[in-house]
């Protein structure tokens, strides 16, 4: 037999059993459509997430108080909530002489609730300088952001996100008034584009920024930074400037056994390493998910195929009766069962594709993040190939099954 | 055309043989119209089976046209089913969803015919058995006796040698036999040899010869007796 006439007889077939085709295919539609949607969630995860980060800005590198002990996954202690104390202004004003360094905006965060009339919110402050805004791409919507000179003045001011600004304020003008922070006054001086999740997974939103001399010695009453974020330049690698620093911090705090650092470096590359890690583990586990549901679905076909075997007993003792040998019985059932899964999958990649376009339209209204849209061509690919592999794999016992049919049992067969 | 010697055929049937043909022997000349008659379990089914290369027998020798079945692979047995021989069945045995068009094609699939070939053979022998405005209805929609015509059209549309016609009046009332057997007898007349078998008398009356099976043995080989209704020309009218 032709293998196109042996594919039209299998399309035939097919079409003449809408029913059953349509039973037969259902199991791979959710399970493709569950490919798509799932890897489509975890590749809007991973961009997400990347994008966050990329988004903090360019060439940072951050230092956090406290040592990782050498593992680049482990949290270091003050991200766990331990108080270390050892990165302090002496180390940064020594890392700004660093010709390496462009940039050093030190951090020191609290959490307080802000008052501004009847209405209040609790939210995350951070002290911070005049360069924090430029290297962590922070812009003023409305106002502007506060000067080294706000700094150096312990100016009452603060810079707020723009969700805190509606909550706060609603259709009034934030600029120019006073709100209450911890009981202390502060004169609103701008309010910020919006940011979204920071890579810490705090909401840039609805952050307060003030005078990173307000924050420590009127606010939090210490010494010490929680963070420095660091902005290499242009013209020097970014590892050659985490070595830099390393080196002046060491320096610093009288280190010579690099096992004893009081301080983690970690660069966006490092970030975006251990991101990357934990987001494909996550596409893993859910390509996992759908992956259980394709074998569901091709043992769904293969169950269905039986029965149409056994149903379609005597067409096949008829074929070979009029010359059908075994093989073409064979090549006859495979393709059928190949058909189905290429078309449950065509369809499935359609619902699939369909439910991420009409997620992505539903998180990026609900999350004060937005929401990544990725649709990895790579899916589609994957989703196309499994559906035709899964009619060949689940096709193929009950296709045997039917070329192997005895014709005369099969002409009798009621 | 069909030489058989010596068939026999057993069946191990809940452990315990049985044996359909015991050493059925005979000759079928090309163009002869041959029926085969016996009581059930005389091996009727059985021995249409071998005739038509579906089974092999257990001993003896069958050849058609020349080629022995003891010598030919199951492939090439399947080869010789198409191009040689036509089937009607007692149940007709279509594809009910399938158009007429599809089903009187089926064999062509198989011999590899070319599309357009394909369609001018379908078409004659589907108006030879009369069913020319049918074409593209679905079987299943058909009576019992255009089931059974386009099941002749199917059996013939591969110009085949022999024609093995397995009850084809046993699901049909007596007018659609009738007309089943005038197209089997015209065909008959036109030289085509035709093998029926039938456990009606007034069928087999149609054919010129008559082997009886007994026990899975030739009980008799001969001329029809006509013992029926027949015109003055000598036709079979025992439907009418």
């Amino acid at each position: 037999m032709r293998f196109s006439d042996a594919a039209r007889t299998a399309y035939q077939g097919v079409r003449r059993n809408k029913t059953r085709s349509a039973l037969t295919m259902l199991g791979i539609v959710i399970g493709i459509a569950s490919v798509i949607l799932l890897m489509s969630i975890g590749k809007s995860a991973e961009k997400l997430i990347l994008d966050q980060v990329e988004g903090t800005g360019s060439n940072l590198i951050f230092i956090v108080p406290g040592s990782t002990k050498g593992s680049r996954f482990a949290s270091p202690p003050s991200v766990q909530g331990i108080v270390i104390k050892t990165l302090v202004s002496r180390d940064v004003d020594a890392l700004k002489k660093e010709p390496t360094i462009a940039a050093v905006a030190p951090e020191a965060r609290g959490q307080a609730k802000i008052i501004y009339e009847n209405n209040d919110a609790t939210i995350t402050y951070a002290g911070t300088n005049e360069d924090f805004f430029a290297m962590r791409n922070f812009t003023a919507a409305k106002g502007a952001t506060f000067t080294n000179s706000d700094v150096d003045s312990f100016n009452r001011v603060a810079v707020i996100g723009s969700e805190l600004a509606k909550t706060l304020f609603g259709e009034v003008e934030p600029v120019g008034k006073t709100v209450r922070l911890k009981n202390i006054s502060f004169r609103v001086i701008g309010v910020l584009d919006k940011k979204g999740l920071g890579p810490m997974g705090i909401d840039q939103d609805n952050i307060v920024l003030i005078p990173i001399t307000i924050a420590q010695k009127q606010m939090l009453g210490i010494d010490h930074y929680n963070l420095v974020t660091v902005q290499a330049g242009d013209a020097y690698d970014i590892e050659f400037a985490k070595s830099r620093i390393t080196a002046v911090l060491r320096q610093n705090h009288r280190i010579t056994d690099p096992d004893k650092d009081d301080f983690t470096i970690r660069t966006q590359e490092d970030a975006l390493e251990v991101l990357s890690s934990i987001t494909s583990i996550l596409t893993i586990f859910l390509t996992s998910i759908a992956a259980i549901s394709l074998v569901v679905g091709g043992i769904g076909i293969m169950n269905i195929m039986l029965v149409s075997v056994v149903e379609r007993t005597k067409e096949i003792g008829l074929r070979k009766a009029v010359g059908a040998t075994n093989p073409d019985i064979l090549q006859q059932f495979l393709l059928e069962a190949m058909m189905l899964t290429f078309f449950g999958g065509i369809i499935g990649i359609a619902i699939g594709s369909g439910f991420t376009v009409i997620l992505y339209f539903v998180l990026i209204n609900v999350l004060p993040t937005g929401w990544a849209f990725a649709l990895p061509l790579s899916a589609i690919g994957l989703a196309a190939g499994v559906s035709s592999l899964t009619g060949v794999v689940f096709g193929i016992y009950p296709a045997r099954k039917a070329s192997l049919a005895n014709p005369i049992d099969s002409l009798r067969y009621e | 055309m069909i030489s058989a010697k010596g068939l026999t055929k057993d069946y191990i049937v809940d452990g315990a043989l049985t044996k359909a043909l015991v050493g059925a022997s005979f000759t079928i000349q090309k163009g002869e119209f041959v029926a085969i008659m016996g009581p059930s379990g005389s091996g009727k089914s059985t021995l249409l089976h071998i005739l038509s290369f579906l089974d092999r027998p257990t001993s003896g020798s069958y050849t058609l046209l020349g080629r022995s079945i003891s010598e030919l692979s199951d492939k090439e047995l399947a080869m010789i089913r198409n191009q040689e021989m036509g089937f009607v069945f007692q149940a007709f045995n279509l594809l009910s969803r399938a158009p007429v068009y599809q089903n009187v094609e089926l064999p062509l699939l198989y011999s590899k015919v070319p599309v357009n070939e394909r369609k001018s053979r379908v078409e004659k022998v589907v108006a030879d058995v009369g069913l020319s405005e049918k074409l593209w209805v679905e079987a299943g929609r058909l009576s019992g006796g255009e089931r059974q015509r386009v099941a002749i059209a199917r059996a013939l549309v591969n110009a085949p040698a022999v024609i093995f016609a397995d009850e084809p009046t046993g699901n049909l009332d007596s007018k659609s036999g009738e007309q089943v057997m005038e197209i089997l007898e015209r065909l008959h007349r036109a030289g085509r040899t035709i093998v029926l078998v039938t456990h009606e008398t007034y069928t087999s009356e149609y054919a010129n010869r008559l082997i009886r099976l007994k026990d899975g043995a030739v009980e008799f080989d001969g001329p029809m007796e006509k013992k029926h209704k027949h015109d003055k020309d000598g036709n079979n009218n025992f439907f009418k």
